[in-house]
C-alpha cells in the first residue's frame, strides 16, 4: 500500500462522530462544539449542519434507505433527522439515557435504532414507536461502541470495563413486547450476553463484525487493535496488532482486501495486513489525534475525523488500466490483464500480474501493442516500475504469469511509441528512454519540460506533461513540435482517425489538432475522469457524475448523469463502453441526437439537420434555445412542441402559417395582436383580418378594409356597426364606405343636428336638410348666420387595384431549405447527395452507419406493433380507465367527476355470468345466461346471486367517521390493468364437487329427496362458475352431465316411488321406472344399488328374466361376495323360469335416452329435443316448456354455449 | 412537534385503537394537549357509532371552534332526522366559513379539524363535491389529506387519489397517516398484490405500544383482497374477539366465511341492518326482482305424463 488518496478535506471543531450515506455523496460529521455537518465530500461543500444537540455530538449514522440521521450526544438525547433538503428537521428525540450517548446506529432492516452510552447501558429502540424497546445491561463501565451485525441477530459492545461482549437479540425480532414504556424486568428476556471477550488491558473504545466472516475486531486504549473470531459457541482471541503508541480511537475491516484500517490518538491512521497482522502503512499527521474511522458502505473510501476536522480517503486508485485497439479493451482487473471485445462482449483473462509491483496496488497503465501482442504495464509501488510481457496468442486453460518472460525496469509512465520501440520516463532523473522490445535502450531523451507523464503522439512522437503545458514531441528528431498552455494533463485520448487529440486534466478539456495547431479548451468545475471519442468526431468524457460531450470547437452539453463516475473506454453510435471502480466493462446507451445535431448545425449541413429532424423526437428548452442564439428559430421551431414557444418562434422567423395554427390554439388576444403586427409587416393582410377578426378590433379592420379597397366588407363593417349601436364606428365606416346618408343618420341619431344639417347640405340634399332643421324644431331663417358651404368633394378614393383577394408580401416569408423538404416529404433526393455535403468522409461513413442504426430502430417499433396488436383488445378498455378518461379536471378537485367503478371494469372484461353476478350486473348476467344457455327461470337463482355478489365485495374504513370504502377482491391479486381485472370465482369447481360428493353420499344413504335438492343446486351452482382453460371447461361439461345423469336417475326413482305408493296397481310402470334407473349413467356402486333395487323389483313382480339379466349386469360391477351370490340366485332362477309376468316397454339392446320429463325412452333415432344447459332429452312435445328436471331453462330454446375468453 | 402524549394518541386514532383511545385518561384541563385529546376522544366515540358520549364528553358552552364541530358532527351522527341532520350540516358550514375568519377562537389544528369533520359530514351527506372544496385540494393537512383520499376513492377516482398522496409525499414523509394513505390507496388499486397494506398493517400489528382490532380488521381485508381466505378469517375472527360488533370486521368475515356459511351474515343483518353491504345486497335483491321478472317463464313440462 502505498498511497492514500486523500480526496476531501475539512477544517472544523474535532470531529467525534462520522457516517457515509449508502447512496449519495455525503458524508455526516459529529462535532465536539454540537454540531452535525453533512458534507458532499465529493463537491466538497457543506451541504447542511444540524445543530440542536447541546454539547459534544458522538454517534452519527445514516438510514440505509430512507433520508434519515440518526445522532446522539453529551446531552443524553438521541435525535432523529429528516434530512431531505427542503424539509430538514429533527423528526424526534429518543430520551432515556442517564448520561453521554457515544455511539448510534440503525438496523439494516428493522426499524431499530442501537445507542451506547456512559450509563453502562446499550439500548434499542423502535424508530416507529419511538420507544426503548431493549437495554442490554452487564457492562460495568462506560460503554464506548455498540453495533449491530450485519446479517444476524447480534450486537457487539466495547467498554470501559476492559471488555467486548456479544450479545443475541433473535429474541427481541420474534416477540414483539406488549408491555408499555417503562416496564424494564422483561427487556432482558429478549437479549442475553452471549459471549464476553477479555484481553485488553484498558478500556476498549471500538468493536466491529466483519461484513462477512466470523471475526470481531477491537480497539483499546491498550494501544492494541485485537481480532477475535467466534463460533456457534464460544468466542475467542485471534491476535492483535501492535504498533499505535497511543489510545487506538477506532479500527476497521476493509470492504473488499484483507485488511484493517485504524486510527488513534497518535495521531495516525495504520493500515494492517488483516492475514498476516503486519503494519502495511502509516500516515502520520502533525497536531491532529485521531478520533473516529468511518468506510463507505459500498465504495472503497474511509473517512478520518481528527482534532481539526476530517479526511476522506481511498486507499487505491480506482481508474483501471487500459487501452483500446480496434474493437478490443485490454484492461486490467484484480490484477489480471483482460480482454473485453466489444461486439461480442467476451471478457477472458489473458495475463496475470500479480507478482508486479506490490500486492495491494494494481498497475496504473497499460499500453497495448497490437502488431507484437505485447502489452506494458507501470505500476506506482516501488518508486515505479514497468513490465513488458507478451500477451498469449491465444486463451490457454491457465491463465500465464508476467514474470515468466515480463522484462522490467524502473520509470514512472512506459508507453509504445513504435511497432518495435517504447518509451520510459524517469521523472526523478527526467531522461526519457526508448527501448527497443528487448528492453536494450537504444536512446535517451532530454525533454525540454519537466516532465509529469508521457503519452502517446503519434508515431514516433510523444506528448509530454508538464506543470504548465503540454508539449507535442518528435522522439528521433528530439525536438518540440508544439506547446498548448494547459494544466497539468493527466489522459490523453486520441480520435479514431488519430486526427483529434482529447488532453485531460483535472478540470480542464484541451481539444486539439495532431500537429497541436488548433486547439479549444473546455473547463469544467467538476473532476474530470475520462473520454473517448465518438466516430463521428465528438469527444465524450466523463466526470464525476456526468457524461458530456463536446464538440471540435468547444460547445459542449450533458449527455446524462452518473451515479458512480466510469471510465469511458469507447463509443459507438448511441453506444457508450465503460469500465465502472471495480473494472468491469459496462455499457451506457444515449441519445446521440442533440450533438450530432449540433455538429450538423456547425458544419452547415443541413441534410444531416434534415434527417434528424424527421427521424427522432429532438425536443427540450436546450436544443431549441441554442438554435435561437445561434440564429436558427425558423430549424427551432421544427423541434418545438410547446404552442407557446412555438408561437414566439414562428413569429420570430415569420412563419404565418404556424403562427397563425398556433395563435388559434392558444387563442389570446395578445397573440393576435403580435400575429396581426407581424403579418401586416410582411404584408399578410389576410392573416391580419383573421386576427383583427378574432380580437373584434373593428376599427383596425375597416381600417384595413378601406387600405384593401374591399367596399362590400365595409359594408359589412357598416352593418356590424349598426348592430353594435357604436355611433362612432357607424360614422367612421359611413365615411369609408362614401356613404353620406349612413353618415347623417348616425349623425341625426345621436342629436349632433348641425353637422348632419351641414353634411346634408354639403352633399346637395336639400330635402334632408330641410327635414332636419324641422326635426331640431327650426327654421332656415335661424341658420341664416351659417356661413353657406360649397357642395363637398370629400369621398372615398377610388380602388385603382383591389388587393382583397392578393397578399401582397412586403417581406419574404424565408421559405427555407427545411420547410422545402420537409414539404416535399422525400429526403431520398437528398439523400443521395449526401457524400457531397460538407461533412467529412469519416463523419459521413459514420452517418451512413448510423443512419443504418436508425433504420433499425425505425423497423423495431413496428415489430413492437405487431405484438401489441396481439393485445389490442386491452388498448381501448385501457383508455375507459378513469385515469386517461378526463385528463383534462385532473386539477380541479372539487368538480371531479366520479371515475369508472371497477364493478363496471368486470363487466367489460367478462363475458361470463359468473363475472357479472359478482360485478352486480344481474341483468346482463341474466342476459349471458339465458344467449349462452337458455335459462329462463331466475327465481331459482336468486340466492345464488346475491351470495356470490356478497362474496365479492368487502368494506373498509380507514378514516374515521367516513362511510366504509367498498373494496373489490379481484380473481388475481397481482393483476391491477384496469382492462384485465376480474371479481374472484366465487364459486369454484372444487367447491362444487364437494357439493356434488354430498348428493352421492345421499343417494348411497337412500335420501332420494336431499339428493334431488343437492343435484338440482349442483347444477345451478355450475351455471355460475367463472371458467378459465380449456381442461376447466371440459371439467366443467363432465360434472353437468354427471350431475345431470344422477338428478335424471334419483328423479325417475323417486317417481317410481311414488307409483308404487299412489298407485300399486300399475306395476308395469313400476318396474319400467326401475329398469330405466338402471340405465342412468351412474358410478359403479350406484349402479349397483340402482340394480339391486331393479332386481328385487323385478323379481318380486315374478319377472325372472329380466332380473337375471340386471343380476348379470350386477356380476360384471363385481360388487361384494354376498352380494355376488344374491346375484347368483337371481341369475339361476331367471335360468329357471326364463320368462317375464308384465311385460314392459324395455328394450335393453336398442341404445336409448330417457325422456327427463315422461321418463320413457326415447330411442336412438327418434326426434327428441334437449335442454340447452344439460343436454337432457325430451320428447318433442315438450319444445318451449320449462325444463322439469333442473326447473330453470326453456326446453329446446336455441344457446350458443359456454364462451371461452381464455 | 407534538408532545409524546399527543403523538401517542394521534396514533390511536389514526390506527383505530379508538377503544383504547377513549379509555385513556384526559390531560390536566390547562395543558395545552387537553383540547386536542378530547378532540380526538370524542371522534373515536363517534367513530364507534356513539356520538352520545361524545356529545357528554364535550363542553356544550365552549367557544373552541373545534369543539363546535365535533359536537355538530356528533349530532349529525346521532340523529335519524333530515331535519336535524341538515341543522348540522348547516352548523358545520357556518364554521368551515367562520374559520377564514381572524377574529375565531381556536388555533390552526383546530381550523383543520374543522374543515375535516366538515368534510366527513359532507361525504356522508354525499355532497362530495362540498365534502372536497371544503377540504381545499392540495391542502398540507394530512388528515385533510386521508379525508379526501378516500373521497376520491369511493368515486372511483384512484387517480386523482394518487395525484393528492404524491403532492402529500413531498411535505410528509414520514407520517403514520400517510402510510396509511398509501395503503388505502393500495387497497383500492391493488398495486403489486396489495403487498403495501399488508406490510403497513403487519408492521403496526407488530408495534408494541398499541393495540388496534382495526388494523387486524384491516389487514384481513387485505387478506380477502389477496385471496387469503383462512388467514383472513383467523384476523378477523382475533379482531372480533376483541371488539364485538365492529362493522367492518363482521361485514369482512361475511366474505371470508364463503358461501356455505349462513350465520356471519344473519348476525350481520341483526347486529347493523344498516351496513352498506346489508344495503347493497337488499337494493340487488329488488335489482334481481325486476330483471328476472323479464323473462318469461313457460309452463313446466309434465312429469310422468
Amino acid at each position: 500500500m502505498s498511497v492514500m488518496l486523500t480526496k476531501f478535506e475539512s477544517k472544523s471543531n474535532r470531529v467525534k462522530g462520522l457516517a457515509f450515506h449508502p447512496t449519495q455523496p455525503l458524508l455526516a460529521a459529529a462535532l465536539h462544539n454540537g454540531s452535525v455537518q453533512l458534507w458532499n465530500y465529493r463537491m466538497g461543500v457543506l451541504v447542511d449542519r444540524f445543530e440542536e444537540h447541546e454539547g459534544p455530538v458522538r454517534g452519527v449514522d445514516f438510514h440505509l434507505s430512507r433520508a434519515l440521521l440518526v445522532t446522539g450526544g453529551d446531552d443524553y438525547k438521541i435525535k432523529v433527522w429528516d434530512i431531505r433538503p427542503q424539509n430538514r428537521r429533527c423528526l424526534f428525540t429518543l430520551i432515556g439515557h442517564l448520561d453521554y450517548v457515544r455511539t448510534v446506529q440503525f438496523h439494516h432492516e428493522m426499524p431499530w435504532i442501537i445507542s451506547t452510552s456512559d450509563d453502562q447501558t446499550i439500548r434499542i429502540w423502535n424508530s416507529t414507536s419511538r420507544n426503548c424497546i431493549a437495554v442490554l445491561t452487564g457492562h460495568s463501565h462506560y460503554v464506548m461502541s455498540a453495533f449491530f451485525h450485519p446479517k444476524d441477530d447480534l450486537v457487539v459492545s466495547a467498554s470501559m470495563d476492559q471488555t467486548v461482549r456479544v450479545w443475541d437479540i433473535s429474541g427481541l425480532r420474534k416477540g414483539s413486547p406488549n408491555t408499555g414504556p417503562g416496564n424494564f424486568e422483561t427487556f432482558d428476556t429478549f437479549s442475553t450476553v452471549k459471549y464476553v471477550l477479555e484481553g485488553h488491558d484498558r478500556g476498549v473504545n471500538y468493536a466491529v463484525f466483519h461484513p462477512t466472516l466470523p471475526l470481531i475486531l477491537s480497539a483499546a486504549d491498550d494501544r492494541t487493535i485485537k481480532i477475535w473470531r467466534m463460533s456457534e459457541t464460544k468466542a475467542w482471541e485471534v491476535d492483535s496488532c501492535r504498533g499505535h503508541f497511543n489510545n487506538v480511537s477506532s479500527a476497521l475491516f476493509h470492504l473488499k482486501y484483507e485488511l484493517i484500517v485504524s486510527c488513534g490518538e497518535d495521531k495516525t491512521v495504520r493500515v494492517w495486513d488483516l492475514a498476516k497482522r503486519t503494519a502495511i502503512q502509516t500516515f502520520r499527521r502533525e497536531h491532529d489525534r485521531f478520533w473516529v474511522l468511518a468506510s463507505h458502505p459500498n465504495l472503497n473510501l474511509f473517512a478520518a475525523g481528527h482534532d481539526s476536522g476530517l479526511i476522506v480517503f481511498k486507499l487505491e486508485r480506482e481508474r483501471p488500466a487500459f487501452a483500446v485497439n480496434g474493437d478490443t479493451l485490454y484492461y486490467v482487473r484484480d490484477k489480471y490483464v483482460r480482454s473485453y471485445d466489444f461486439n461480442t462482449g467476451s471478457d477472458i483473462g489473458l495475463l496475470s500480474v500479480r507478482k508486479f509491483g506490490s500486492p495491494y496496488v494494481p498497475p496504473r497503465t497499460l499500453s497495448f501493442n497490437p502488431s507484437e501482442k505485447a502489452v506494458i504495464t507501470t505500476i506506482s509501488s516501488d518508486n515505479g516500475i514497468f513490465e513488458l510481457t507478451s500477451l498469449p496468442q491465444q486463451s490457454q486453460a491457465e491463465v500465464k504469469d508476467s514474470s515468466v518472460d515480463g522484462k522490467r525496469g524502473s520509470g514512472q509512465s512506459a508507453i509504445f511509441v513504435a511497432r518495435n520501440r517504447f518509451a520510459v520516463l524517469n521523472k526523478a532523473s527526467q531522461i526519457i528512454e526508448v527501448r527497443d522490445l528487448s528492453n536494450t535502450v537504444v536512446k535517451t531523451v532530454k525533454p525540454p519540460v519537466q516532465t509529469n507523464e508521457i503519452f502517446y503522439g503519434g508515431t514516433s512522437s510523444i506528448i509530454l506533461s508538464s506543470t504548465a503545458s503540454v508539449v507535442l514531441f518528435d522522439l528521433q528528431q528530439q525536438k518540440t513540435i508544439a506547446e498548448i498552455n494547459s494544466p497539468p494533463v493527466k489522459y490523453v485520448s486520441w480520435s479514431a482517425d488519430s486526427s483529434m487529440v482529447a488532453l485531460m486534466s483535472k478540470h480542464t478539456i484541451t481539444i486539439a489538432n495532431r500537429t497541436f495547431t488548433q486547439s479549444s479548451l473546455i473547463h469544467e468545475t467538476i473532476r474530470i475522469k475520462s473520454g473517448a471519442w465518438d466516430d463521428s468526431g465528438v469527444f465524450i468524457y466523463s466526470t464525476l457524475n456526468h457524461v458530456k460531450y463536446c464538440l471540435y470547437q468547444g460547445d459542449h452539453g450533458v449527455i446524462c448523469t452518473l451515479d458512480n463516475p466510469v471510465y469511458l473506454t469507447r463509443v459507438k453510435g448511441k453506444t457508450v463502453h465503460c469500465l465502472d471502480r471495480s473494472a468491469r466493462p459496462r455499457t451506457i446507451t444515449f441519445d446521440p441526437t442533440e450533438y450530432r445535431f449540433k455538429l450538423a448545425l456547425l458544419k452547415n449541413n443541413y441534410e444531416e439537420m434534415l434527417y434528424i429532424i424527421k427521424t427522432s423526437t429532438l425536443i427540450g428548452q436546450s436544443i431549441i434555445g441554442y438554435l435561437q442564439q445561434k440564429g436558427f428559430p425558423e430549424i427551432a421551431l421544427h423541434f418545438v412542441q410547446d404552442t407557446n414557444t412555438r408561437f414566439e418562434l414562428a413569429i420570430e422567423c415569420g412563419n404565418l402559417e404556424v403562427a397563425m395554427e398556433t395563435a388559434r390554439t392558444i387563442d389570446r388576444p395578445e397573440c393576435w395582436e403580435r400575429l396581426a403586427q407581424q403579418a401586416l409587416k410582411q404584408g399578410n393582410h389576410k392573416i391580419v383580418e383573421k386576427a383583427y377578426q378574432q380580437t373584434k378590433n373593428f376599427d383596425k379592420l375597416s381600417f384595413l378594409y378601406l387600405a384593401t379597397g374591399s367596399t362590400d366588407k365595409l359594408s359589412k363593417m357598416q352593418k356590424i356597426a349598426d348592430a353594435r349601436g357604436d355611433p362612432m364606428s357607424r360614422f367612421h365606416n359611413a365615411l369609408y364606405a362614401g356613404d353620406v346618408a349612413g353618415r347623417i343618420a348616425v349623425l341625426r341619431d345621436v342629436g349632433m343636428h348641425p353637422l348632419a344639417y351641414l353634411t346634408a347640405k354639403t352633399n346637395g340634399l336639400e330635402e334632408l336638410a330641410e327635414e332636419i332643421l324641422e326635426a331640431a324644431g327650426l327654421t332656415a331663417e335661424d341658420v341664416d348666420d351659417v356661413p353657406a358651404f360649397g357642395p363637398s368633394t370629400l369621398k372615398p378614393p377610388p380602388i385603382v387595384s383591389q388587393t382583397t383577394d392578393l397578399v401582397w408580401p412586403v417581406v419574404s416569408t424565408g421559405e427555407n431549405f427545411f420547410d422545402r423538404a420537409l414539404a416535399s416529404g422525400s429526403l431520398e433526393g437528398i439523400e443521395s447527395s449526401f457524400t457531397n455535403g460538407d461533412a467529412a468522409t469519416g463523419s459521413s461513413s459514420a452517418l451512413d452507419a448510423w443512419a443504418q442504426e436508425e433504420a433499425e430502430a425505425d423497423i423495431n417499433p413496428e415489430e413492437d406493433g405487431w405484438e401489441l396488436d396481439a393485445d389490442a383488445e386491452e388498448e381501448p378498455s385501457a383508455d375507459i380507465n378513469g385515469d386517461v378518461e378526463v385528463p383534462e379536471d385532473d386539477d380541479l378537485g372539487a368538480g371531479a367527476n366520479p371515475g369508472v367503478d371497477e364493478t363496471e371494469l368486470w363487466v367489460r372484461n367478462s363475458p361470463l355470468a359468473a363475472d357479472h353476478v359478482a360485478a352486480g350486473s344481474f341483468e346482463t348476467a341474466m342476459q349471458l345466461l339465458n344467449r349462452q344457455l337458455g335459462i329462463v327461470n331466475f327465481v331459482q337463482l336468486k340466492s345464488l346471486f346475491l351470495s356470490i355478489y356478497r362474496s365479492s365485495h368487502t368494506y373498509l374504513s380507514p378514516v374515521a367517521s367516513l362511510p366504509p370504502l367498498q373494496l373489490h377482491i379481484r380473481r388475481n391479486p397481482t393483476e391491477t390493468s384496469p382492462g384485465r381485472v376480474l371479481p374472484v370465482a366465487v364459486l369454484s369447481l372444487k367447491l362444487v364437487h364437494t357439493e356434488l360428493s354430498e348428493g352421492y353420499r345421499f343417494v348411497s344413504g337412500n335420501k332420494l329427496a336431499e339428493a334431488q335438492t343437492a343435484f338440482r343446486s349442483v347444477l345451478r351452482s355450475l351455471l355460475l362458475i367463472a371458467l378459465t382453460s380449456d381442461n376447466e371447461a371440459k371439467l366443467w361439461r363432465e360434472t353437468v352431465t354427471a350431475a345431470r345423469e344422477y338428478l335424471l336417475a334419483v328423479s325417475i326413482e323417486l317417481e317410481r316411488r311414488r307409483i308404487a305408493e299412489e298407485d300399486p296397481g300399475n306395476l308395469r310402470r313400476n318396474l319400467e321406472l326401475a329398469a330405466y334407473f338402471t340405465q342412468c349413467q351412474l358410478q359403479p356402486p350406484h349402479l349397483q344399488i340402482a340394480l339391486r333395487s331393479a332386481i328385487g323389483v323385478f323379481s318380486k313382480a315374478n319377472n325372472q328374466a329380466a332380473a337375471a339379466r340386471f343380476a348379470k349386469r350386477l356380476l360384471e360391477l363385481k360388487p361384494d361376495p354376498k352380494i355376488v351370490a344374491q346375484a347368483r340366485q337371481r341369475i339361476a332362477a331367471g335360468d329357471r323360469n326364463p320368462r317375464n309376468a308384465v311385460d314392459i316397454s324395455y328394450d335393453e339392446f336398442t341404445p336409448f335416452e330417457i325422456c327427463a320429463a315422461t321418463y320413457t325412452p326415447i330411442y336412438k333415432g327418434s326426434p327428441s329435443v334437449r335442454c340447452p344447459y344439460t343436454d337432457a332429452a325430451y320428447v318433442p312435445q315438450f319444445k318451449g316448456k320449462l325444463d322439469p328436471l333442473t326447473q330453470l331453462t326453456e326446453i329446446g330454446a336455441a344457446a350458443s354455449g359456454l364462451p371461452a375468453p381464455w | 412537534m407534538d408532545s409524546s402524549e399527543l403523538y401517542h394518541v394521534k396514533q390511536q386514532f389514526i390506527l383505530g385503537a379508538y377503544k383504547t383511545l377513549i379509555g385513556m385518561s384526559l390531560p390536566d384541563a390547562e395543558s395545552s394537549d387537553f383540547i386536542p385529546i378530547l378532540l380526538y376522544q370524542a371522534r373515536a366515540h363517534i367513530a364507534l357509532n356513539d356520538p352520545k358520549s361524545a356529545l357528554k364528553l364535550l363542553p356544550a358552552d365552549s367557544e373552541n371552534v373545534a369543539i363546535k364541530a365535533v359536537t355538530a358532527l356528533a349530532h349529525y351522527v346521532d340523529t335519524e332526522e333530515t331535519e336535524d341532520k341538515e341543522s348540522a350540516l348547516e352548523e358545520l358550514r357556518d364554521l368551515s366559513v367562520e374559520i377564514e375568519g381572524d377574529d375565531i377562537e381556536g388555533t390552526d389544528r383546530d381550523k383543520s379539524i374543522v374543515r375535516v369533520l366538515a368534510g366527513i359530514a359532507f361525504a356522508r351527506a354525499g355532497e362530495v363535491e362540498e365534502a372536497l372544496e371544503t377540504l381545499g385540494i392540495g391542502t398540507e393537512d394530512l388528515e385533510a389529506v386521508a379525508v379526501i383520499v378516500q373521497i376520491y376513492l369511493a368515486i372511483h377516482r384512484s387517480d386523482l387519489a394518487k395525484k393528492e398522496f404524491e403532492r402529500s409525499k413531498r411535505w410528509a414523509e414520514d407520517d403514520l397517516l400517510l402510510q396509511l394513505i398509501e395503503s388505502t390507496i393500495s387497497l383500492v388499486t391493488g398495486k403489486d398484490s396489495y403487498s403495501d397494506p399488508l406490510s403497513f398493517y403487519t408492521e403496526q400489528l407488530g408495534n408494541p405500544s398499541l393495540s388496534s382490532p382495526h388494523i387486524l380488521t384491516s389487514r384481513g381485508v387485505t387478506r380477502i383482497l389477496r385471496g387469503e381466505m383462512s388467514e383472513a378469517k383467523s384476523d378477523l375472527e382475533e379482531s372480533l374477539d376483541q371488539q364485538k360488533g365492529d362493522a367492518d370486521a363482521l361485514a369482512a368475515y361475511v366474505v371470508a366465511s364463503g358461501l356455505q356459511v349462513q350465520e356471519p351474515w344473519t348476525k350481520l343483518l341483526a347486529t347493523i341492518p344498516l351496513h352498506p353491504l346489508v344495503k347493497d345486497v337488499a337494493f340487488k335483491e329488488t335489482l334481481f326482482d325486476e330483471a328476472a321478472a323479464k323473462f318469461a317463464v313457460p309452463v313446466m313440462a309434465e312429469i310422468g305424463a
